[in-house]
């Protein structure tokens, strides 16, 4: 049994803790963007991140062994992975890149079956220009995602030299040139990075994306990777400059499978579980269950999205209904009820109990800024520079009970208070429940430390259950808010910032005006005129 | 496959030219003959502290058991040369000659105030771990929680003085590739190099994959047969053809993009530019010493994450890439980078500030404690390395864990500098004219955070470097009593050693004398 599960040592002089809403870390610093965020918002040149260049090689050139996860330098999460604004390139990432870039040509042209997907054509001779061309014409749009001019594909032709070379010891032929040509788009900025230009609007300082530029928009935030043939042709075609022509495009990416997977990974990041410490097989029926919910709730249903979070049923096999003590469904896997168990949504959910954990236990403290930073959007300060959280409270050490241990963090003497009674009160409120999402009567071991169970969330209600909490978080309107928020962080690349608190007001009025329906949201960012537009940083 | 460089072999593809063998011939051995021998330096990162919390340096907790015994903190013994080696230095055993230990030093940090503007000259923001990152590796004070060098590091220094002399300017490699703490990543934790003014712009990125730091520093080498240097020659060819092609389209991407998006993209085309120029330059100078070494293959797999806590939570799988196979890899690449002059600049963190690497795959393997009858008491320290320290498994606390994985991290430490001095060079070998620093991420004393706990691990009192080689004339082999002074006095005279003619580091002047 460990003790250490709480920060604090010796309580001093803190500031006030507000939980104000976090609109710190946009783009830029500097003032106001040059145009009114309403209209249209900045954008940054973004590198696909590790999970988005992986996908992209395995659409554009059938690529199955996620190369960048192994290759490159993990991705920061904060919480998304893909943060422009701390990106930056280094020798490590140009020296991977490169690697990275060969070892999949290489892959590319050695299979027979790839290599024909690449290759439309026959070549008749080693230095076949007319096929080179042909191979580059269907390849380098895909690549660079935008349409290419007969410049660009002539300065892959001097690559036929490698080709044609009369040289003994080695076995080059055509296809060595159109190993070089992937290799050498591998390795294109225009291709790892996504490069916005836009051209001038109506207002000074907007800029209207080609449809290219909608494409890539559209598709990386929708499925994190490269459009599809169809996607281009709208692309090519200027429907994506319609607002008719951006819904109907993003209505069907939503039918791809490769949206669920999105919308699952945007989840798991955003809420904190995308790898929680549990045995592979529990991980992998929590995360069926989650992503069952969500499909059902975003996809399936038509209905609030509010239902994430209220659902009175689950997802589950029998091994996991087991788990948990909830019914066996029907037929092996299926929804049973939540009735009378205190659970409701995605909090009932072993994937979301088990996120923030520590020491094995759950840690209230933990869970609190788990639902004060991700599920209200609010800012938790860190501790003052002189408590140590990483050592435990000495005076508490006595106490058996987990409940008893925290009476330092409550007592209103200490300065503690002031920040763990906007936290530790909500997880006090899910101590019933688990670090692997089971119910329990008492702390872990400990039969005579009965868990009350009962949780607060200071200045807003009462609640005893992960349901009565998910409600409270509905009625005043802290999750919509919230997931409107933390999509516009992930769909930008970046966090919001000051100036565009408004926007972000206005479009939670959207997902509310439409009854919460998150896929008509969904649509309706992707249909309107500022989803089409960009503003360049300031600088 | 152990290719030896061939002075002899054709080289073609300088400025795409077949160049001719009497070229070579004439051009090489002028080049070699004007060449003294480089000096190099190198600094090793430990991301643990030297100690337990709340236990003294005689005091331990094993299998449960509480034992009061010397010998296990790193510089518990006495001063001078012949001192008894401690269990953390047992690595170096024969090596007593070699490097030296320069312990008793210290961060300052205000007393009184936590303020970020309180903090004094070249010291630490009142917050571990964060705060004491930038004095120590930078000799510049830190402001803030983040961590982040708010300066030059020691061995960017030297690869500032030797730029343009070498390949590469300098070799920055991680052993540690992921955080392992559930729902969260590195934040700053990786870096230990940074360039010219610190900050998060200056920061270098390790190169955290074996095979891709492989294959970048011996890519350059021409083999010796006949067609296999042909062979080399189209490829090398090729690739300079790839890169050419990707580089001109420089200015054209560049055109009517705005300045921030500029800027981030005019960093990947120079460093797109200098992987073009390191590949275009000549193979480095041969000697009997200087070869390829054995690739070392696909990296081992990336461990999973866990919850950041105590033993049992971190379980076999997760956490740990083997990093001990890592960090030997990395050491061997390091070792014939600085016998090849491909660099003369090195940093290699083995782990990450506040390491939640699991350590069950190394206790398991440390063996028997050294100079002791009790066996296998490592094999029972559990959880990661973070918590190790801070007391996360009930049964082993204190001096003695601790010491058994810092001397972990002093194995591949010892592993080098045994590499160096079995090379030999000029009329030694090459330990003689490189300098090889290890220092651990925190001491053992006053805790920085509340300024009055003792014995713990968040203190930047009671710090310890360890100094390898003879560059410079430096004549290791005693253990040093740094007198409460800063650390980075002990990174300035390690760099004066490798050819610094400065006399500071940041904001700390001056040297400790070993």
């Amino acid at each position: 049994m460990l003790w250490r599960y709480f920060a604090l040592s010796a309580c001093v002089c803190l500031a006030a803790c507000t939980g104000k809403i976090s609109q710190s870390g946009g783009g830029n610093p500097g003032g106001p963007p040059a145009v009114d965020p309403i209209l249209a918002v900045e954008s940054g040149v973004r590198r696909l991140s590790q999970a988005e260049l992986d996908n992209t090689l395995s659409d554009l050139l059938g690529e199955d062994t996620a190369p960048a996860s192994r290759l490159l330098n993990e991705d920061e999460f904060r919480p998304f992975d893909n943060d422009y604004t701390i990106q930056q390139a280094s020798d490590a990432l140009i020296t991977s890149l490169e690697a990275l870039a060969e070892e999949v040509a290489e892959r590319a042209v050695g299979d027979a079956a790839r290599r024909s997907a690449l290759v439309p054509c026959t070549p008749t001779s080693p230095g076949d220009a007319g096929c080179f061309r042909e191979f580059l014409n269907g390849f380098l749009p895909r690549a660079l995602r935008r349409a290419v001019t007969a410049e660009d594909v002539e300065s892959y032709m001097p690559l036929l030299d490698f080709a044609t070379e009369d040289n003994a010891v080695v076995n080059n032929d055509f296809y060595t040139a159109v190993k070089l040509a992937v290799s050498a788009t591998l390795q294109d900025p225009e291709f790892l990075y996504r490069v916005e230009r836009g051209s001038p609007g109506s207002t000074p300082g907007l800029l209207e994306l080609d449809g290219y530029e909608i494409a890539s928009r559209m598709s990386y935030l929708l499925w994190a990777t490269m459009p599809d043939d169809a996607l281009f042709a709208a692309a090519a075609s200027g429907t994506l400059n319609t607002a008719e022509g951006r819904r109907a495009e993003a209505a069907r990416l939503l039918e791809d499978p490769r949206a669920r997977t999105q919308l699952h990974r945007f989840h798991a990041m955003w809420l904190g579980y995308r790898s929680i410490p549990h045995t592979a097989e529990l991980v992998d029926a929590f995360n069926r269950e989650t992503s069952a919910l969500i499909d059902r709730v975003i996809l399936e249903e038509p209905g609030s999205y509010l239902r994430l979070f209220t659902m009175g049923e689950t997802f589950v096999d029998d091994a996991l209904a087991d788990h948990y003590g909830l019914p066996r469904p029907t037929d092996g896997e299926g929804w049973v009820s939540y009735e009378g168990t205190g659970r409701a949504g995605i909090l009932g959910h072993g994937s979301l109990l088990a996120a923030f954990s520590k020491f094995e236990d759950t840690s209230p403290t933990q869970r609190g800024i788990l639902v004060r930073t991700r599920f209200m959007c609010e800012e938790v300060p860190r501790p003052p520079p002189d408590i140590d959280t990483d050592q435990p409270p000495q005076g508490a050490m006595d106490a058996v009970c987990k409940y008893d241990r925290y009476a330092e963090h409550r007592d209103q003497s200490s300065s503690c208070a002031g920040c763990h009674s906007l936290v530790d009160p909500i997880g006090f409120g899910l101590e019933n429940f688990d670090v692997a999402g089971r119910y329990r009567e008492h702390d872990d071991g400990l039969p005579e430390c009965i868990i009350e169970g009962t949780g607060e969330i200071v200045g807003v209600g009462d609640f005893s259950s992960p349901a009565e909490l998910s409600q409270l978080l509905v009625d005043n309107q802290y999750v919509d808010a919230c997931a409107v928020q933390q999509f516009l962080t992930y769909a930008w690349g970046r966090p919001p910032s000051v100036y565009e608190e408004e926007l972000l007001a206005e479009m939670t009025g959207s997902l509310r005006d439409g009854a919460h329906d998150f896929k008509a949201f969904m649509l309706g960012f992707l249909g309107s005129d500022r989803f089409a537009r960009r503003v360049e940083e300031r600088f | 496959m152990a290719l030896k460089i061939n002075r002899r072999a054709v080289l073609r593809g300088i400025a795409g030219a077949t160049v001719a063998l009497p070229w070579l011939e004439c051009m090489v051995p002028t080049r070699a003959a004007a060449q003294t021998i480089p000096r190099r330096y190198a600094i090793l990162f430990a991301g643990q502290a030297l100690g337990g919390d709340n236990y003294a340096k005689n005091s331990s907790r094993v299998d449960g058991q509480n034992i009061t015994e010397g010998g296990h903190y790193i510089a518990d013994t006495s001063y001078g040369r012949g001192y008894a080696l401690t269990t953390p230095l047992m690595p170096l055993q024969g090596m007593e000659n070699d490097f030296s230990m320069i312990s008793n030093l210290a961060i300052p940090f205000n007393q009184s105030s936590t303020d970020g503007s309180a903090v004094p000259s070249a010291g630490a923001y009142r917050d571990f771990h964060g705060g004491g990152s930038s004095p120590l590796l930078s000799g510049t004070r830190s402001t803030s929680p983040s961590y982040v060098c708010n300066g030059i590091t020691s061995d960017q220094v030297i690869a500032d003085l030797n730029d343009g002399q070498t390949t590469h300017k300098s070799l920055v490699v991680r052993a540690q590739p992921s955080f392992y703490v559930s729902g969260y990543s590195f934040a700053g934790r990786q870096y230990i190099s940074y360039g010219a003014g610190g900050g998060s712009g200056a920061r270098i990125e390790a190169q955290a994959s074996p095979e891709v730091a492989y294959r970048s520093l011996f890519q350059g080498f021409v083999p010796d047969d006949d067609d296999a240097a042909a062979r080399f020659d189209f490829e090398l060819r090729s690739r300079r053809s790839v890169l050419d092609l990707v580089l001109e389209k420089r200015a054209k991407l560049m055109s009517n993009i705005g300045r921030a998006d500029e800027q981030r993209l005019e960093r990947h085309f120079d460093e797109i530019r200098d992987l073009e120029t390191r590949i275009s330059a000549l193979p480095p100078i041969t000697s009997g010493v200087c070869f390829v070494p054995p690739d070392p293959g696909a990296d081992p797999p990336i461990g999973g994450d866990h919850d950041g806590g105590g033993s049992g939570s971190v379980t076999p799988g997760s956490g740990y890439s083997d990093e001990h196979a890592r960090s030997r890899i990395f050491a061997d690449l390091i070792h014939m980078a600085f016998v090849c002059d491909l660099t003369r600049s090195a940093s290699l963190q083995i782990t990450a500030f506040q390491s939640h690497m699991n350590v069950r795959p190394i206790a398991d393997g440390l063996g028997t404690l050294p100079g002791t009858t009790r066996p296998a008491r490592w094999a029972s320290v559990g959880g990661d390395l973070h918590e190790v320290g801070h007391n996360g498994d009930p049964n082993n606390r204190g001096q003695i864990p601790s010491a058994g994985l810092l001397g972990w991290h002093i194995s591949h430490y010892a592993y080098l500098i045994d590499k160096l001095r079995n090379t030999p060079e000029g009329g030694g070998n090459a330990l003689d004219n490189s300098v090889v620093v290890f220092t651990a991420e925190a001491g053992h004393g006053l805790q920085l955070n509340d300024g009055s706990s003792q014995n713990q691990t968040h203190s930047v009192e009671n710090m310890v470097m360890l100094v390898a080689g003879r560059a410079g004339g430096l004549n290791p082999g005693a253990h040093v009593d740094g007198g409460r002074q800063h650390p980075a006095r002990v990174l300035v005279r390690a760099m004066q050693a490798a050819g610094y003619t400065g006399n500071s580091l940041g904001e700390v002047n001056g040297t400790v004398d070993f």
